[in-house]
């Protein structure tokens, strides 16, 4: 089955509550991501581009407001599914590449398909492919250690689509790289997208970001600023 | 729309194999941090099987039977303390893992995958430590059986081989054997009964939290 919209959010608010204070990260959040868009979410810092990408990866739970995941209203699961929901569903790409530091490559990518029960042949063959697909075919039984941040990133992004994951959420994917290394897992996120159909949501605030989004979505505050799909963000270049 | 699930959810697995894996990669990762560890765990060992074997010489020797209530408590207070540092180096172990526990979690592991991998590593280490404990507890006696009795070799000959009350249970084997599977049992009680709570600190960490956890 197809889904239409991957990411639907429906008055989506966090709240954190510090002693008297009340500091809205979120606040009404109403955002329809459709399958196969790459979106960006900018803002400054403290926007609440963080905070929204944990709610939508099933990391947090709102305050208020709901989040779809393929039409399911995953503020509703129980933990157990929640977990689930993040290995089958969702793939994560992170500013610190976060690997498992003892794994190979190929075993950090093989670890989400062995919590959804892949057999392992098949997981050695996914993982081999994945890792070749974002050029590390070379670099299977290198440690994250071994590997430049450029190369942890790529084995991140491999690791994030291991299971197909309906949607790609990359928390600032290019934070901790050079300009010329983000620009080239850019370029990769923008091929997985194109080629393989991949939802990707990026939340970022490096404006290389823009030329290969479908949409940017502007976050102030915890509110949308503004939407621009791509056409017009051209217009105004 | 509709909140109802249109998709189905699946099944979690994380087969122990696997989890032994990671369990010692991270102690191979980690090894000064872990020998640590295993180091107190072979201390208190070590304290225990020397006092038991002492205590079986001098049985033979002064045909004194009984060991006297204060060692007892000194083993207690020793094992405590080894207890403590274990603790304290599995909180260290899991605060120096936030990032890695978040990430499992977003990958899809489950709050008793992290307390399994945690309670693995303590296995290792109590297994370990209680080996090395032992080996060391008995040349500590024999150590002191040469220096301090006469015809030592015959003397812990008898007082190693012969039954040991200690355990009721095993009071059929021989004393050296009865020993080691007390030391290592104890060794890995310890361990896990010590690893418990930073191990239960761990799995119960949000993984949004874990993940904003900088070290």
């Amino acid at each position: 089955m197809r889904y239409e919209y991957t990411v639907e959010t429906e008055d989506l608010a966090k709240y954190y509550y510090m002693g008297k204070y009340v500091i809205k990260a979120l606040d009404g959040i109403n955002l329809k991501i459709r399958r196969g868009e790459y979106v960006s979410i900018m803002g400054p810092s403290g926007s609440g581009k963080t905070t929204l990408f944990n709610m939508i990866g099933g990391l947090d739970r709102p305050t208020r407001g709901k989040v779809y995941i393929d039409e399911v209203d995953i503020s509703k699961l129980d933990a157990y599914e929640l977990a689930w929901l993040r290995a089958r569903k969702i793939g994560y790409i992170f500013q610190t590449f976060n690997l498992i530091p003892v794994l190979t490559a190929l075993e950090n990518v093989m670890l989400p398909m062995i919590f959804v029960g892949t057999p392992r042949e098949q997981r050695i063959k996914k993982a081999t492919e994945l890792l070749s697909a974002v050029g590390l075919g070379d670099r299977l039984h290198h440690k994250p250690g071994e590997l430049s941040g450029g190369q942890q990133q790529r084995v991140a992004i491999a690791r994030a689509l291991a299971n197909d994951p309906a949607i790609v959420l990359a928390d600032e994917p290019t934070g901790n790289l050079d300009l010329h290394t983000g620009l080239e897992i850019i370029n990769l996120l923008r091929t997985l997208n194109k080629e393989k159909g991949v939802t990707i949501v990026t939340a970022t605030h490096d404006l290389k970001m823009i030329d290969v989004s479908d949409r940017i979505i502007y976050l102030r505050d915890g509110k949308i600023d503004r939407i621009e799909t791509r056409a017009e963000v051209t217009v105004e270049l | 729309m509709s909140s109802e699930g249109s998709w189905k959810i699946g099944e979690i697995h994380f087969p122990l194999s696997e989890a032994f894996k990671i369990s010692i990669e991270s102690i191979r990762k980690r090894f000064v941090r872990a020998a640590i560890t295993t180091a107190a765990v072979i201390l208190g060992i070590a304290f225990l099987n020397s006092l038991m074997m002492m205590s079986a010489i001098n049985s033979v020797v002064y045909k004194q039977a009984a060991t006297p209530a204060y060692q007892w408590w000194l083993l207690f207070i020793s094992l405590l303390v080894c207890g403590v540092g274990i603790t304290n180096s599995m909180l260290i172990a899991v605060a120096e893992r936030y990032k890695e526990i978040g990430t499992m979690k977003c990958l899809g592991a489950l709050d008793r995958h992290i307390l399994l991998m945690f309670l693995n590593e303590s296995i290792v280490i109590g297994a370990l430590g209680g080996i090395l404990g032992y080996i060391f507890g008995v040349i500590a006696a024999v150590i002191y059986a040469f220096v301090s009795i006469k015809n030592p070799a015959s003397i812990v000959g008898v007082a190693f081989t012969q039954p040991s009350q200690i355990i009721p249970g095993l009071s059929v084997l021989p004393s050296f054997l009865s020993l080691l599977i007390l030391s290592i049992t104890l060794a890995v009680f310890l361990s896990m009964a010590a690893t418990l709570y930073p191990a239960y600190y761990a799995a119960k960490l949000k993984p949004a939290e874990a993940l904003r956890y900088e070290v």
